[in-house]
């Protein structure tokens, strides 16, 4: 079947055809080209656009999760929107015409405010609309407060030409969705549209490129894209733009004000940041002057601004520009400001704080569109054809009540497009998002940007949401310079190798990483062991005594910090009657710091920061433990056999990961970080538990009994019999996990590793640091003691007070090593 | 007559904090009946950088950064003031002579005008002042009829204010909505006032949060205490074309020498006296004492005036870190 035979025209205007349903002069190549590929061939290349796209979700590590929500928002049709050469050029104009308007008028809203004092725009408008930001009221005057970047969104009206929708200005988004489409395009395009001829992207991103280095302070300051991290589901698109343009991403957490100026926090001391380009929205950059809940952004940076040390892309208050309020006054703004009337048209729009207007918006209610100005996002919509008499009269008395916050719009329908929709293809509206930027008094257009297009078949609006689907840009016409595309990666980075680079905040997600699953495996092997021991699991070992269980019991509590727990007075009686029930609130209460939940939870959240430095294969172990972990914790009842059975479970998946993690990344990149907080956790849990068992002098019996939970929660077992042979010794055990140098999991061993590992840090030096300086010591006191003397013991007394003695400073120079660590590393103490 | 005025606010952390950014107000604002004489602040520990700054209402701003790990942050504003009151007086007699009727005021309000402009920024809700319920609008209503004129209209609200509203602390703290206080007829000295400029905006009038000190005296016979006074809040109404007129609900007073002024805003959170963003776990809580002494002798017997203590307002976001 030809390809266009079922197309129905719906609109007033379709973007191909005339209303003839002849093909309009620059889309002749493409409806030719389809015509004489067919539908399958369309279907081979959507097939490869797919995958395509779903690579670079890949190479991005944004990957389906386990429950198949997409990470991805947009898809791509394979048939662009085609516009000519002579048609951009106007559309061009009209858009730096615009631009260059709107940054005039930001700046004198924060500075001057002649636009208010002269009439020209009603200080309502302003005053009443959430993006006007007091606290930059006089920035507009600075150097670097200036609109560098804009997004306009178009859409063809009835008469033909491109409409002005939507400004974007605060935190335009999209860019890398339309660089992403482009490239996907090329490798399609070549077999499909063969003889086509479009302008390129590459200069418009060059001249981004330059913008940054323009901005450059000096060798070591660096331009960063803010992003509001991992959660959010255009985290790809922040992602794949900053490693476009060769900058670094980054979050919140990654920046710091000091001296008026913003830097980024990496592992080997603070960067001076000179550039920002954001998508965080104005009122969440900053904490401590905007959004006080706000966790996205950095405190202080509106300070910054105000020592005029950052040039932020775009500045906050920008958000003011997306008022539709402004739009009635962009007129007379551009007569005031450039003596020229508007090159492009916009929706009409009437602002009801003006009598004539409320008038005319109240006698045409049925015609028009009410919309609330006050807001950026979710801006309150009435369409007034629809809606009943009551509420139109409920709307009438609001716009009467406070007519100034409410303009009226026309209702408009946008012209179609052809779309390819499984097996045809049929009209859908469209917008197009094109891309401008500041180059000195001017702004460059992109030749090209990005085209969304409506979900639904008959959908008049193209609903911004995701999930939507994308077309590319063609603007048609030869490219002046000869381009080669492959070179437009060329002088992307690698990703930084070097230590000194890793990000603050990547570098103490690794150390918790580390810290965590050492947490979460020790705890989860001594919880099992004690069940077991319950359950008789070691037939052939015989029942434990009860002695030996409350002592292992009461090592729970201590090494999970859950106190009461197991030495709470009140329930002492039916904790004797049933302990699986304090341990099961151990094992599974989230809400309680210390239980396997929690930790587990807190794993978690270390896990998603570092999404893009771990293997795909251990976020997928990890999507599939956290499921499994989430069913488990869920059942209100278990047998003690059961418990056991899915604890043994979740061991596994656990190691399974650990595994991934260690052998996924190399030392540079930050497994050095994890091995540190790995080896402190050890160690500190460890001290934790030999301090409720190894300390207290006990009858042989129960003694065999507790030495054997020691050395099966921490998997040492075999090794120690390998060593040891004969029966358990308190004095052979002590010898093999804490003195023994050849056992990587003896404290001696860990303290050596540590050091180790301390020293190839970026800040070491030749003499001890602050956070080397305790494993020294540790080091020292372990090669000092004697077990003999340290097993001395007064008759009447249980405890091993010299023994019990040394662990504590050992744990507290444990403690002071990861103090100091953090302080010189993730709060750049020093700095 | 000269006050001397002394604000300490604390912060006190449940954990060590080793990096904090504060924004502190506590110089109080210059004014033709209200000069400021002397001002000092103390900040304990000591700041690693500050920087002073005036807000879009003319408030004095201190950004300081604290990078020295401490449990506490102590900021102490001790200002000598000095107020005039014959000028206030004068004030409020113009206020009074040239005040226009509600239907003008709105009329006027509708219209460019370059004086007004300003006042306009005062119009619209606010991040502690959201737009307020019918009943709300309803119960500003009834004091501003069409005719009735503006001056004498808000005098008899806060009046209204003063009656209909129990004084009670612990009742709410700075974030129970307007709607809440307004339900429960109950609150504090800046819960009256929030619920003034919410009702008063929500008829169309530009309203302004006021912040600052007020005089108390201890009971007959005793001696005054020190530390034993609050911060104060109150508003001010916009009459177009003549200017901002001042009035107290929680004294039902119209200020004239007994208030004195530290700053303005749109609500409490535009000049709040201390706030701030740490990196630390665990909580906070903050306490304040203010102490505000007249230097001259009495000459005649003041306003009976209530203890009216308002509440401690925490402004703190902990980012919590593991």
């Amino acid at each position: 079947m030809p390809i266009f035979d079922s197309y129905v025209l719906k609109s007033s205007c379709d973007e191909m055809f005339d209303r003839e349903k002849k093909v309009k002069e620059p889309w002749k190549e493409v409806a030719q080209s389809l015509k004489s590929v067919g539908f399958e061939a369309l279907q081979e290349r959507q097939a490869e656009i797919d995958w395509l796209l779903e690579d670079n979700g890949v190479t991005y590590n944004v990957y389906n999760s386990i429950e198949g929500n997409t990470n991805r928002s947009w898809s791509l049709d394979p048939i662009p929107f085609v516009i000519s050469e002579l048609e951009w050029s106007e559309i061009t104009k009209g858009l730096q015409q615009r631009a260059k308007l709107l940054n005039l008028i930001l700046k004198d809203l924060y500075s001057e405010q002649k636009l208010i004092k002269e009439n020209i725009i009603p200080a309502e408008v302003i005053f009443s609309h959430k993006g006007f930001s007091p606290e930059v009221y006089d920035f507009g005057l600075k150097k670097n407060f200036n609109l560098y970047f804009y997004a306009t969104d178009l859409a063809r009206g009835p008469d033909g030409k491109m409409w002005v929708i939507n400004d974007r200005t605060q935190a335009p988004s999209g860019l890398g969705y339309a660089i992403e489409n482009r490239l996907a395009m090329n490798v399609i395009a070549k077999e499909l549209y063969p003889n086509i001829e479009t302008k390129k992207l590459f200069s418009f991103l060059e001249e981004f490129k330059n913008m940054f280095k323009k901005f450059k302070l000096n060798e070591d300051s660096v331009a960063a894209l803010l992003t509001p991290g991992p959660y959010n589901e255009t985290y790809f698109e922040h992602s794949y733009l900053s490693s476009f343009l060769n900058i670094e991403l980054v979050q919140g957490e990654d920046l710091l004000t000091k001296n008026g100026s913003l830097w980024l926090k990496n592992l080997g001391g603070l960067k001076r940041v000179d550039t920002l380009i954001r998508r965080v929205d104005d009122r969440y950059c900053d904490p401590l002057e905007l959004k006080n809940s706000s966790k996205l952004g950095v405190a202080g940076l509106v300070d910054v601004m105000r020592q005029d040390n950052l040039n932020m892309i775009n500045p906050v208050g920008s958000a003011i520009l997306e008022n539709i309020g402004l739009n009635p006054f962009m007129e007379k703004a551009s007569q005031y400001f450039l003596n020229e009337t508007l090159i492009l048209p916009q929706i009409a729009t009437w602002w009801c704080g003006q009598e004539k207007e409320l008038e005319f918006v109240l006698e045409n209610l049925d015609k028009l569109i009410i919309k609330r100005i006050d807001r950026t996002e979710s801006v309150q919509v009435y369409f007034c054809k629809k809606m009943s008499e009551t509420e139109k009269e409920d709307l009438k008395s609001l716009l009467l009540q406070s007519p100034n916050q409410y303009v009226a719009q026309e209702e408009i329908s946008f012209s179609t497009v052809p779309y390819y929709a499984d097996k045809t293809v049929e009209p859908r509206s469209a917008t197009i998002r094109t891309f401008s930027l500041k180059s000195d008094d001017c702004y460059s257009v992109m030749s090209g940007g990005l085209v969304r297009v409506s979900s639904i078949k008959d959908a008049l609006l193209v609903s911004s949401q995701k999930g939507g689907t994308s077309k590319d840009l063609w603007i048609l016409g030869k490219e002046e310079k000869e381009i080669n595309f492959v070179n437009m990666f060329e002088n992307a980075k690698y990703s930084d190798t070097l230590i000194n680079n890793l990000s603050t905040l990547k570098a103490e997600n690794l150390f918790w990483l580390g810290r965590y699953l050492s947490r979460l495996i020790t705890t989860t092997r001594f919880v099992l062991h004690i069940v077991k021991k319950m359950t008789n699991f070691y037939r052939y070992e015989g029942m434990i005594s009860k002695e030996s269980q409350e002592i292992l019991q009461k090592a729970l509590t201590h090494l999970t910090m859950t106190y009461p727990g197991f030495f709470s007075d009140e329930n002492r009686k039916k904790l004797e009657r049933n302990p699986m029930i304090e341990i099961a609130s151990v094992v599974k209460d989230g809400s309680r710091a210390g239980s396997l939940s929690f930790t587990f939870s807190m794993l978690s959240n270390t896990n998603i920061n570092l999404k893009d430095i771990l293997a795909i294969d251990s976020t997928k172990v990890y999507e599939k433990m956290k499921k499994e972990w989430s069913g488990f914790a869920k059942k209100t009842t278990h047998s003690n056999i059961s418990m056991a059975n899915e604890l043994e479970r979740m061991l596994i998946y656990m190691l399974a990961y650990k595994g991934l993690v260690k052998e996924s990344i190399y030392k540079e990149q930050g497994l050095i970080l994890y091995d540190i907080g790995y080896n402190i956790e050890s160690a500190l849990l460890f001290i934790s538990k030999a301090r409720s068992i190894l300390c207290w002098h006990v009858e042989k019996s129960v003694e065999y009994d507790i030495l054997e939970g020691l050395l099966n929660s921490v998997e040492s077992f075999n090794a120690y019999r390998a060593k040891y042979k004969s029966s358990l010794l308190l004095e052979n055990v002590i010898e093999f996990l804490i003195f023994n140098r050849q056992f990587p999991k003896s404290l001696a061993y860990r303290t050596e590793e540590l050091m180790r590992a301390l020293k190839l840090l970026p800040k070491s030096k030749d003499s001890l640091s602050s956070y080397e300086k305790p494993m020294a010591e540790a080091n020292l006191l372990l090669q000092s003691l004697n077990i003999k003397e340290m097993m001395k013991r007064n008759d009447n007394e249980a405890l091993y007070f010299e023994f019990d003695n040394a662990l504590t400073t050992l744990s507290e120079l444990y403690i002071a090593c990861s103090d100091e660590f953090s302080k010189t590393y993730f709060s750049h103490y020093d700095e | 007559m000269i006050y001397n005025i002394y604000h300490k606010t604390v912060f006190h952390y449940q954990s060590m904090v080793t990096f904090s950014h504060n924004i502190t107000r506590l110089k109080p604002k210059e004014l033709p009946h209200q000069k400021l004489l002397n001002f000092s602040m103390e900040i304990e520990p000591s700041v690693y950088e500050s920087h002073a700054f005036i807000d879009m209402y003319g408030n004095s701003n201190k950004h300081l950064l604290i990078r020295e790990p401490h449990q506490s942050l102590a900021v102490t504003g001790k200002s000598r003031v000095e107020v005039f009151p014959q000028i206030i007086v004068e004030n409020i007699r113009k206020l009074k002579e040239n005040s226009i009727t509600y239907s003008e005021a709105i009329e006027r309000l509708s219209k460019f005008n370059l004086e007004d402009l300003d006042a306009k920024q005062f119009l619209f809700e606010s991040e502690l002042i959201p737009t307020s319920s019918k009943a709300i609008q309803q119960y500003a209503l009834e004091s501003f009829h069409n005719e009735r004129d503006m001056f004498e209209a808000t005098n008899e609200f806060m009046g209204r204010i003063f009656y209909d509203f129990e004084f009670l602390s612990g009742f709410s703290d700075v974030t129970t909505p307007v709607e809440k206080i307004f339900k429960a007829k109950k609150g504090v000295c800046q819960d009256f006032a929030q619920f003034a400029i919410s009702a008063l905006r929500s008829i169309g009038l530009p309203a302004k949060y006021m912040s600052g000190y007020i005089e108390t005296l201890p009971p007959e016979g005793q001696e005054k205490f020190f530390g034993v006074d609050a911060s104060h809040a109150w508003f001010a109404v916009y009459i177009p074309n003549v200017g901002w007129a001042e009035f107290d609900p929680t004294n039902n007073i119209i200020p004239n020498g007994q208030h004195i002024l530290l700053g303005e805003g749109r609500d409490y959170a535009d000049i709040a006296p201390l706030k701030g963003v740490v990196q630390s776990s665990g909580s906070s809580y903050l306490s304040v004492i203010v102490d505000v002494k007249r230097e001259e002798p009495l000459n005649k017997s003041p306003l009976e005036i209530q203890k009216n203590q308002s509440q401690s307002q925490s402004q703190m976001q902990i980012q919590t870190q593991w």
